[in-house]
């Protein structure tokens, strides 16, 4: 009756969860045609076929989706283990790129010799001199920093935007680099940005009003917490001489997730940690984008076998801890617990 | 049922039904009139308003009506649903009632 026009918006309606679709579809064509006919037969005929569903009316059905497939408040207990999961995914590489902030800040302070200190030690990596680029590398790593307080807080919004700005700059550098040959500041690689940057930016969709808000205190305290496990070690291997030992930054992601996924196995085995199986999800999550990255850096190294052998041993580490969390996150999505019930009367 | 504060776009949609039972773009195009075009609703932005308001138990379906080959579905108000707009329109009124008070005179003039 309604031909192509009906057509063309429940092919729209597909981007929703079967549930969903099945307890809404029927409803939201009536009345999106509604919208659309007039009643006149003639001018309702040429509706049919030559209008469609406008890109902000295809925009409202892809947010609806988002916010059903990473599902918060109300959402059934799959779509609320995955939302979660991604959710806590965000926050995490957030955290790292804070922590490798403050530890490039702590570097440069250092090696600029602010605050009265010494000079650093020859053994400890400084940073790249003045200029234009530099001081933006600064700012973006400073901007990392307010970005994971600011959701952490809660403020879901301000840091999406934040984060949007901070992955500018290295996009720039990174084309100006394949222009010019020249990479202007200690910028990352096109897979760092991908993989780290972008991935998280538009994962951070899963912040939506429907979201449970965040525990700020335990996140807020991992901050600190991940500068003193993570570059401590980092700093001790450097000023004794031993940085030969400590691997790149892929590798390092490697072993920091296969860490954490061994720490979590015993809870992920118990099965009596209720919420063990969103966390075991978020380390699988970690686990795939880091092997990626690990994957996609091995190139750098084809001209050494002994690295690229170090890379696949980091690679293999990663894949056997992430195997351990694996049965738990799968099972995350039925065992998880029921998500909480809508905050109030829609709150925003 | 907790309260919090109200979206603008459920406030209307409860506004929408309070005075009977509408159909899905009956409530888009009352929204629209009531909130002066200020609020405009797309279809997937409505449905995820009326899930929600459905799952809190404030609106619920009256009927189906068979229009031009399409079944049309009916919404209305429930009793919880009533008393929460009542509660919330008493909220927006006493805040509006400070922020006039506030302004004075003049911020009437302003107001045009």
């Amino acid at each position: 009756m309604s031909g192509d026009l009906e057509r063309r918006y429940r092919r729209v309606l597909r981007l929703l969860p079967g549930w969903y679709r099945q307890q809404w579809e029927e409803d939201m064509v009536a009345a999106f045609l509604d919208g659309w006919l007039t009643g006149d037969p003639a001018a309702d005929e040429y509706i049919r076929k030559a209008a469609g569903p406008s890109w902000a009316e295809a925009g409202s059905v892809a947010g609806l989706a988002v916010r059903l497939y990473l599902g918060g408040a109300g959402a059934p207990r799959r779509y609320f283990a995955w939302g979660q999961a991604v959710r806590r995914f965000v926050l995490t590489v957030l955290l790292m790129h804070a922590v490798v902030a403050l530890y490039v800040l702590v570097l440069a302070s250092w090696s600029h010799r602010l605050f009265g200190l010494p000079a650093p030690p020859a053994s400890v990596l400084t940073v790249s001199p003045d200029g234009l680029w530099p001081a933006v590398y600064y700012v973006v790593n400073l901007g990392w920093v307010v970005t994971f307080v600011t959701l952490a807080l809660g403020h879901y919004r301000t840091a999406r935007i934040l984060a949007a700005l901070a992955i500018i700059p290295d996009l720039v550098a990174l084309l100006q680099s394949r222009l010019t040959g020249v990479m202007p500041a200690p910028f990352g690689s096109w897979a760092l940005w991908v993989l780290l940057s972008v991935t998280p930016v538009l994962a951070m969709a899963a912040f939506h009003r429907d979201a449970p808000p965040v525990p700020a205190r335990p996140w807020l305290l991992a901050l600190p917490a991940g500068c003193l496990l993570v570059y401590g070690p980092v700093l001790a291997a450097q000023l004794t001489g031993n940085a030969a030992w400590l691997p790149d930054f892929a590798g390092l992601c490697c072993v920091i997730i296969a860490a954490a996924c061994v720490v979590h196995t015993p809870r992920a085995l118990s099965h009596r940690a209720a919420d063990s199986g969103v966390w075991s999800l978020t380390l699988v999550l970690l686990a795939v984008d880091a092997g990626i990255y690990r994957l996609v850096t091995l190139g750098t190294y084809l001209h050494d076998p002994h690295l690229i052998n170090v890379s696949l041993t980091e690679l293999l580490i990663l894949l056997a801890a992430a195997a351990l969390v694996a049965p738990d996150a799968v099972r995350a999505q039925t065992a998880t617990p029921a998500p909480p019930p809508y905050p109030g009367t829609m709150a925003a | 049922m907790a309260v919090g504060p109200m979206t603008a776009q459920a406030f209307f949609v409860l506004t929408a039904l309070a005075d009977g039972p509408r159909h899905g773009y009956g409530i888009v195009k009352e929204v629209a009139d009531l909130s002066q075009d200020r609020v405009r609703l797309k279809i997937g932005g409505l449905y995820g308003v009326l899930d929600r308001l459905a799952v809190e138990g404030l609106i619920e379906p009256d009927r189906e009506e068979a229009h031009d080959g399409r079944l049309r579905r009916y919404y209305r108000l429930t009793s919880e649903g009533r008393r929460a707009l009542a509660e919330e329109a008493e909220l927006r009124a006493a805040s509006a009632r400070v922020v006039r008070a506030r302004l004075g005179p003049s911020g009437a003039e302003a107001a045009g």
